[in-house]
């Protein structure tokens, strides 16, 4: 790709996003929504292969779908209360579309199937973009609304935070465990949203690090199944003995930092007298945890047999930038300790 | 009026509709959408309502989209026999089709009656500009910054189409 076409296409992205973030009105925030899916899809197919475009062709249709599932409430938002504003969203009817077209957008459960897909057929940097950068234009319009039912927001988190973590369950793929993930992570930022936004804040924000960190492990490693993963040690041996770590933080695991927004939601949800609710997804966390575990267990947990030249690749420095990596690894290892700054941070 | 007019949207619009949806040729169905195109931007909705200017306008866009769309479907989907609205299983579409549609409008067609938008040439005693140009004068002045970000969506849009269908190697069914 011309670096002048791959400029300007990122900073469709950024655009897009953008203007989603400053928008009050429907139309504004729907446009740039358009805009990120329209300059991500060229960046999908960068790589030219048979699984990328049908994956780009896969995620077209779903997040066309969904603008136009997204259009379509809002116009008739705008029909029936007679105003645009994102914030005053007072009619149920086009309130519920709206979300159930966010969710889409996003993939949660019962709407996830797209995303498992997708993320398979992309490189694992574009994988990378989908899952962090693309659900932060989605994420901001929902932190806005505020739905008068509750049911709807806790069946969407529920079904998502079970089916994230049953779904990813027989996977060898990591890149369909990560979707997963994804999907499960999404489910707990829906459960305590219309509660907490500030705590589905710190979600996303501490699932973007710990993500990402992921994802550039695996690229690191350039491993896309659990075979694979198995002869990382071979390649970095000091990041494979992170990388349970990273993973574990994922699972939720205490002294780490995914523990804190599994945590604190949780805490908040038994505020609100749900405890029933918090434990069931409590236990849905527990099925992610299992293949989180075997992640770290074939990844660091074994040692595989090895000849004795398949044992010195990490002799050979990497040309890949390690920096990102590094920043993000020790913060989605260390930050626990930082949950109530973390809190005040993220409180309007 | 508002009678004659959603009565005209139903026999052009409908017929032409139920004309796309019947399993023609590619061919005849690309030019069935054109004339619905056409009733739907021209008669149906802005025209009967009082605003000719809109009217225009959605005409031209879409007349201009679809003829692209109408073209490549005649160059891609030419068929030596092509099924035509005059053969057997399309009539039969067609008219179940239509008695859906009739049956459709007469369960749910009562709350839509005597109901019609306000006529944008209604408020030309009580206001300077008509409706419509008023509107497009408003586009220019407090949307620039919206039309400006829409002409660079269009522009990125092209670089994206570029993208995505430049020739040689870079068709969609094979690794390279």
């Amino acid at each position: 790709m011309n670096p002048y076409v791959l400029i300007t296409l990122l900073f469709g992205l950024g655009l897009g996003t953008t203007i989603t973030f400053t928008s009050s009105h429907w139309l504004l925030a729907w446009m740039g929504l358009e805009i990120n899916t329209l300059a991500i899809i060229p960046l999908m197919t960068q790589h030219h292969h048979p699984r990328a475009v049908e994956a780009t062709t896969k995620y077209f249709l779903t997040q066309a779908t969904a603008a136009a599932m997204l259009l379509f409430a809002s116009t008739t938002n705008a029909w029936l209360t007679g105003q645009w504003e994102i914030q005053q969203m007072t009619h149920p009817f086009p309130t519920t579309m709206i979300i159930l077209a966010l969710a889409l957008k996003v993939g949660l459960a019962p709407m996830h199937s797209w995303l498992p897909e997708v993320l398979q057929g992309l490189s694992l940097t574009t994988g990378l973009i989908l899952s962090t950068w693309q659900k932060l234009a989605p994420f901001a319009l929902l932190l806005q609304i505020q739905p008068a039912d509750p049911f709807i927001l806790i069946t969407l988190g529920l079904t998502s935070t079970l089916v994230g973590g049953w779904g990813g369950l027989n996977q060898t793929q990591l890149r369909k465990i990560l979707a997963y993930s994804s999907i499960a992570h999404l489910g707990w930022m829906m459960l305590i949203l219309q509660f907490s936004p500030t705590i589905t804040l710190l979600t996303l924000i501490t699932y973007l690090l710990m993500t990402t960190s992921t994802f550039l492990v695996f690229k690191l490693n350039k491993a896309t199944n659990i075979a694979t993963l198995a002869i990382s040690w071979t390649k970095t041996p000091a990041l494979t003995s992170l990388t349970p770590l990273i993973l574990l933080s994922l699972g939720g695991l205490p002294p780490l930092t995914g523990f804190m927004p599994k945590w604190l939601i949780l805490q908040e949800l038994t505020k609100q007298d749900l405890s029933t609710l918090a434990t069931l997804t409590a236990l849905t966390a527990l099925l992610s945890l299992f293949f989180y575990l075997r992640l770290s267990y074939a990844m660091a947990l074994t040692l595989s047999p090895n000849n004795a030249t398949g044992t010195t690749p990490w002799r050979l420095s990497s040309t890949q930038s390690n920096l990102p990596l590094a920043l993000s690894t020790t913060t989605s290892i260390l930050l626990l300790p930082l949950a109530p700054a973390a809190m005040a941070l993220f409180t309007p | 009026m508002c009678f004659i007019m959603y009565l005209i949207f139903i026999l052009f619009c409908l017929k032409d509709w139920v004309a796309v949806a019947s399993n023609p040729s590619p061919y005849f169905a690309a030019f069935g959408w054109l004339v619905s195109c056409c009733s739907m931007g021209w008669w149906g909705f802005w025209l009967g309502h009082g605003g000719p200017f809109l009217s225009l306008v959605l005409f031209l866009i879409y007349l201009g989209g679809m003829l692209v769309v109408f073209a490549y479907s005649a160059a891609l989907a030419a068929e030596p026999y092509p099924e035509a609205w005059g053969s057997w299983p399309v009539v039969v579409h067609m008219v179940v089709y239509m008695v859906g549609v009739v049956l459709a409008f007469v369960v749910f067609g009562g709350v839509w009656y005597e109901s019609s938008w306000v006529s944008v040439d209604e408020l030309g005693e009580f206001s300077v500009f008509r409706g419509d140009a008023g509107g497009v004068a408003l586009m220019y002045s407090s949307g620039g910054w919206m039309l400006i970000i829409s002409g660079w969506v269009l522009l990125l849009t092209l670089f994206v189409v570029l993208e995505l269908t430049r020739g040689l190697s870079r068709g969609a069914l094979r690794a390279v």
